[in-house]
């Protein structure tokens, strides 16, 4: 499919399900105020919040199970071979170069939140780490020059403007993720400059895969522990994902430079 | 000359003595300076649990129950696990009789100590940076950060005022809870199984670290 009927599909999401969307009570988007709940006596109104607008449960954890099986099946020995057959600083290498790419989506998502100084430091490490840094591999932009990734996606802007998160969703391959951060993925989909160098599926697949590939190999205990370390692995998931996206969109990170500099 | 020199001398050890009884008597009393702010308290428990870490003699897996008994000694001091039980039972904890909420902390403590203390035995010595901390009246949030495989990744200690005493109640890795990812786990457990089926399944999950 080329990139513009993507567009339209895209637009038409936005213009027919959003109005839609925007009507999903946003309950649970005020946990990040840690400090703000009333002491101790009032413990269980601290946890009365909601937890997540969950209807479909019960395809979520069977997609779950399917991705669990994936997992184990087809990612780890995949990953194992990976890991062993590339070292770690190019794995490390190749990681810059993702993200070195997906630039653009970075910068358009800060311009789209009114984030200009963020979005000047996007697109001045895009410029740095492509010519320096080698095509990307590298990111001088940060060790020489200091300056640290904003990365912002289309998710993260569509709660910025105030759209709820919606139902969530465990879909089979991608794994976890809101209505709302679907819409914001077809975005980023759209934005992301491979559409403009491959406009074929295949393509983009092979390309988001080694992409994550990449990804898993640098972190790769992180989903076998959160399995050790849980009594229910989905709930667990769940609650990680929607407490990591509703941090991304209030920018928690912000709040922590605010402490810095206490 | 002599004679002035040494009324001084005396003099000095005078004063000397005077600030040594002040800071004694500071020392003796536990609301006092001696304890400092949630950083100051929370910074020497980290510091002791990563000499223990790193300690050689007690390296291994043989070393494994005198090596984590001496770290939860010294996490208890700031870690209030009963809180912590507290929070992730919710609302059902205060119908819970005392036996059944001291053995409920036994056991929720004991998986907490084998998810976490067994992720830091991993641990190779980075270094801990503390960020800055947040205090409003009671509560406290000290931020933290852990270098691993390249990556800066952001751990907030949130911490309750007891006393004297700063005690952690929470954990928070990247923003996400450590304390609210287990209680809405348990939220659906407690549903389906009530509260004797979740102490039945955490000690199957305990079970599964030894």
């Amino acid at each position: 499919m080329k990139p513009k009927k993507m567009f339209i599909i895209f637009l038409f999401l936005m213009i027919v399900v959003v109005p839609v969307a925007g009507s999903w009570a946003e309950d649970g988007e005020g946990s990040v105020g840690l400090l703000d709940d009333d002491g101790k006596e009032d413990f269980d109104t601290f946890f009365e919040e909601e937890s997540g607008y969950d209807p479909l449960e019960s395809m979520n954890r069977v997609f779950f199970q399917v991705n669990d099986k994936l997992y184990f099946w087809v990612l780890k020995p995949v990953n194992r071979v990976y890991s062993t057959v590339v070292p770690i600083d190019l794995r490390q290498c190749f990681g810059n170069f993702f993200d070195n790419i997906a630039a653009p989506v970075h910068v358009i998502n800060n311009l789209l939140q009114g984030k200009f100084t963020d979005a000047t430091i996007d697109f001045s490490r895009f410029l740095i780490n492509s010519t320096v840094g080698v095509l990307g591999l590298g990111d001088p932009a940060l060790r020489s020059f200091g300056l640290e990734p904003k990365p912002e996606d289309f998710g993260q802007t569509l709660g910025v403007w105030g759209l709820g998160e919606g139902p969530y969703l465990c879909l089979p391959l991608i794994g976890p993720l809101t209505v709302r951060d679907s819409f914001g993925f077809a975005g980023d989909a759209v934005t992301h400059p491979v559409t403009y160098v491959s406009s074929t599926y295949l393509d983009s697949t092979a390309y988001y895969s080694a992409d994550k590939l990449n990804l898993l190999s640098l972190n790769p205990d992180l989903y076998e522990e959160m399995k050790r370390y849980s009594l229910d692995p989905y709930v667990s998931m769940r609650q990680v994902y929607l407490e990591y996206r509703r941090n991304k969109v209030l920018d928690k990170k912000v709040e922590n430079n605010i402490i810095n500099d206490l | 000359m002599l004679l002035r020199n040494l009324k001084k001398i005396i003099m000095m050890k005078y004063i000397y003595a005077l600030l040594a009884l002040l800071v004694c008597s500071f020392w003796s009393d536990p609301s006092a300076l001696a304890l400092g702010g949630p950083t100051e308290q929370l910074r020497p428990t980290l510091n002791v649990v990563i000499d223990i870490l790193l300690d050689p003699s007690l390296k291994g897996s043989e070393y494994k129950v005198e090596r984590r008994t001496k770290i939860m000694g010294h996490v208890t001091q700031v870690f209030d696990f009963r809180e912590m039980s507290k929070r992730v039972v919710g609302r059902e904890w205060k119908a819970l009789s005392p036996e059944k909420q001291d053995n409920f902390q036994k056991i929720f403590t004991k998986l907490l100590e084998n998810a976490y203390i067994g992720k830091l035995e991993n641990y190779s010595g980075q270094e801990i940076q503390y960020i800055g901390e947040r205090l409003k009246d009671d509560r406290a949030i000290v931020s933290t950060q852990i270098e691993n495989n390249g990556q800066l990744i952001p751990v907030d200690y949130v911490m309750i005022k007891e006393g004297a005493r700063w005690m952690v109640y929470d954990i928070n890795i990247e923003g996400v809870s450590l304390v609210r990812n287990y209680m809405e786990q348990f939220k659906s457990i407690l549903r389906r199984d009530k509260f004797d089926g979740l102490v039945k399944l955490l000690e199957e999950k305990n079970r599964t670290f030894e």
